[in-house]
């Protein structure tokens, strides 16, 4: 029971159940089936996007190149589909797959093998694939006419009268919680977040293990693009812009250490859903709009206080527990 | 006091090497933007040798100037600042508004000026008292300081600035632009403070190691907080910069991923981002090079966008090409040549210094020339044979293991 309460997430549900009773007094249109789902469907984006930058954080990086692969990766499947709009929509998909992959290949190499700064080689790498972005585009856009049926399918399609892209999304959370709760794999990927040296000794080869972690993170990336793009039925080669932030925001929240090493998918789940409340309260109470910033700042800020205070607290407990013994 | 410990000559003794000169990173800066003038030399002629090209590159380069410098401190820590963008804007929006309000010009911007300190203060209270990560801490009040701006100013945009604004974006001083004359005076007033004060000496420790700085008696919170304030003061001058160049005008929009090219501007100059790296001279020409860089290409006929390749291309570059120093070549050479066997290494590694020695000999003419080289090549045949024996170890060893291994 003790266990219970001090777990993070268990504060992380009560702010969530206190910002639904705050939604259903101030807006009560908010808890119909259609806006439950339409809610999660415009955050399904982030969602997809939190988790790679998830893996990258627990690695100790961080990737702030995420929008800029989105971008890129959405707009040749958006071109190639429009070009060709005979070709069913899964080779989009499996093409976003591999373009992500590449992309997220390139961070991989760089920081892993070339152990360039995280921060500083993504930066470079978003500069990078906007620009491709606008290459590849040539400053075109394109709207919902131009977009086949079978591509939007892959988003907007229903099963079960849920869209395809929550499907997506709860797929991807449950695989990639899976991958790094109970693979061998997955918690080299922890090791080398909490201790890079005590891995190195343990035999663990660290560039590898980042190589693959971007290259997890490029896949998921490159995915939501084809699917952001699938969803909205817009492409140009300024989209997303600032998911990034908003993607490095759920991972905080969710309480994912930016330190590395620490975190857990639920937290992360926890975090996609608080910020999807957020995010559409804020839309539904009127000249509330402009706050939206502002406020996606401060509860980054405090969310990571949070954490710290929960860690101090924490250590001093264990601290206690130790005294107690001796 | 002759025979104590204060007599000893603490001077540094390494004089100056031409060879190590020309090599040095900032000379390398240097050579690059000489080669960008080339090209734009070579290829606009007629515009380059035309009177105001030069003036009008450097002044649309400038306007992110000051906070180059400010970054170099903030980088020198270990941290980073995405923030600054955000402070110039809420900074240059205070201004404004005391403007509007009829306040005197000189009390609006040393306001200005202030609030750009405060939100540089916070940034520096969350990362130094509360120990929170600099990135995190900055992207999120990034987003806060720029909310505040959109919150305030909305759609509207402010245009009551002083009038010498725009002189600092426009203005040439004889054939020199007035940005730039103005950037090196704060250039060489930042090199002072790093190079030749304790405050710099700490900055440096504290980014190199800021356990042994506490154990020196540093205090570590407050020169990060001192140095997230600097940030913040150079934020306050970069709205001035920023304001003058974009002829007067401040909306919320604006100004949107200068806090990037500020720091790619202090990695160009050859700032390690981790922390402790760095000389104050190598940004301020890097500066340049950014200012050139993006107008070259431009003149070039390279459309805006993809710039932007460019320009991340480069910074990775200089990044890698700055990575590459001797511990790598070595660790390159043991992969390669030396079949990761630290053995073999080392025996190349004394058979090489000894060579050197013979040879060092030989150059000044001690001893029988014919003689040390019989000696040389002695020892070079000397140490092929013990690591060729090495090497035929290891694999017996490999072979084993593999035995043992493959029996169970």
């Amino acid at each position: 029971m003790s266990k219970i309460l001090r777990s993070r997430n268990t504060g992380l549900i009560l702010v969530l159940i206190i910002l639904l009773i705050a939604a259903k007094i101030l807006t009560p249109g908010l808890f119909s089936t259609y806006m439950i789902i339409n809610t999660l469907q415009n955050n399904a984006i982030y969602a997809i996007l939190a988790v790679g930058e998830f893996v990258i954080i627990l690695t100790g990086g961080i990737d702030i190149s995420i929008a800029s692969q989105l971008a890129f990766v959405g707009i040749i499947c958006t071109k190639l589909s429009c070009d060709h709009p005979t070709v069913p929509g899964v080779v989009f998909f499996l093409l976003s797959i591999v373009l992500g992959a590449l992309c997220g290949a390139l961070n991989g190499f760089l920081v892993g093998y070339l152990h360039m700064v995280p921060m500083i080689c993504t930066l470079g790498t978003m500069y990078i694939f906007r620009g491709l972005a606008f290459v590849v585009s040539g400053g075109e856009w394109w709207f919902a006419a131009k977009y086949t049926q079978s591509y939007r399918w892959w988003a907007i399609g229903k099963f079960l009268t849920i869209p395809m892209i929550i499907w997506w999304t709860v797929i991807i959370m449950v695989i990639v919680g899976i991958f790094l709760a109970y693979t061998s794999a997955g918690r080299r990927i922890y090791a080398i977040g909490t201790s890079r040296e005590s891995s190195a000794v343990a035999g663990i080869k660290e560039p590898k293990v980042t190589f693959y972690a971007y290259i997890i993170c490029g896949i998921l990336a490159g995915l939501a693009g084809m699917l952001n793009t699938s969803n909205y039925a817009i492409g140009y080669y300024g989209m997303g812009e600032g998911f990034e932030m908003t993607a490095i925001a759920i991972c905080v929240l969710g309480g994912t250490a930016i330190t590395g090493g620490k975190g857990r998918m639920d937290g992360v789940a926890i975090g996609v859903v608080i910020m999807a409340v957020v995010n559409s309260f804020i839309s539904m109470i009127p000249g509330m709009s402009v706050w939206q910033k502002t406020l996606q700042g401060g509860i980054i800020i405090i969310a990571v206080a949070i954490n710290y205070f929960t860690e101090r607290s924490a250590a001093r407990q264990a601290l206690r527990e130790r005294g107690a013994l001796i | 006091m002759p025979g104590s410990n204060y007599d000893r000559d603490l001077t540094v003794k390494e004089g100056f090497v031409l060879s190590k000169f020309l090599v040095k990173w900032e000379m390398i800066l240097v050579y690059i933007l000489l080669l960008i003038n080339l090209i734009l030399a070579v290829f606009r002629t007629n515009l380059y040798f035309q009177h105001g090209t030069i003036q009008s590159i450097i002044n649309a380069g400038l306007d992110v100037s000051p906070m180059v410098l400010g970054m170099v401190f903030i980088l020198l820590l270990g941290d980073i600042d995405v923030s600054v963008a955000s402070q110039m804007i809420l900074g240059g929006m205070i201004t404004g508004l005391m403007m509007d309000h009829g306040v005197p010009w000189i009390i609006a911007v040393i306001c200005g000026i202030i609030i750009c300190m405060i939100c540089g203060a916070f940034n520096g209270f969350c990362v130094a008292f509360l120990k929170m990560p600099a990135v995190i801490t900055t992207i999120s009040t990034s987003m806060l300081f720029r909310g505040i701006v959109e919150i305030v100013l909305g759609e509207n945009s402010l245009k009551n600035f002083p009038k010498w604004y725009n002189k600092i974006g426009w203005f040439n001083v004889g054939p020199f632009p007035l940005s730039m004359i103005l950037f090196l005076i704060m250039g060489l007033i930042f090199c002072f403070i790093l190079h030749r004060t304790t405050f710099g000496r700490k900055v440096y420790i504290v980014g190199n190691n800021p356990i042994c700085a506490t154990y020196s008696g540093i205090s570590v919170t407050k020169v990060k907080m001192q140095v997230f304030i600097l940030m913040g003061f150079m934020a306050g001058i970069g709205s001035i910069f920023f304001i003058g160049r974009m002829g007067g005008g401040v909306s919320s929009s604006m100004g949107t991923g200068y806090e990037m090219t500020a720091i790619a501007c202090a990695v160009l100059g050859g700032v390690s981002t981790n922390g402790g790296k760095g000389k104050m001279y190598g940004p301020i020409i890097a500066t340049f090079i950014m200012a050139f860089l993006t107008y070259t290409l431009g003149l070039l006929g390279v459309d805006p966008n993809s710039k932007k390749i460019f320009t991340g291309v480069i910074l990775i570059l200089t990044i890698l090409v700055s990575t590459i120093n001797k511990q790598m070549i070595k660790d390159f050479k043991l992969r390669t040549m030396y079949h990761n066997n630290k053995n073999i290494e080392a025996l190349h590694d004394r058979t090489n210094e000894q060579i050197k020695e013979l040879k060092k000999q030989i150059k000044s003419g001690k001893g029988d020339a014919s003689k040390l080289n019989a000696k040389i090549a002695e020892l070079k045949k000397d140490c092929a044979e013990k690591s060729a024996k090495l090497w035929e170890d290891q694999k017996a060893d490999e072979q084993r293991a593999k035995e043992r291994y493959s029996t169970k």
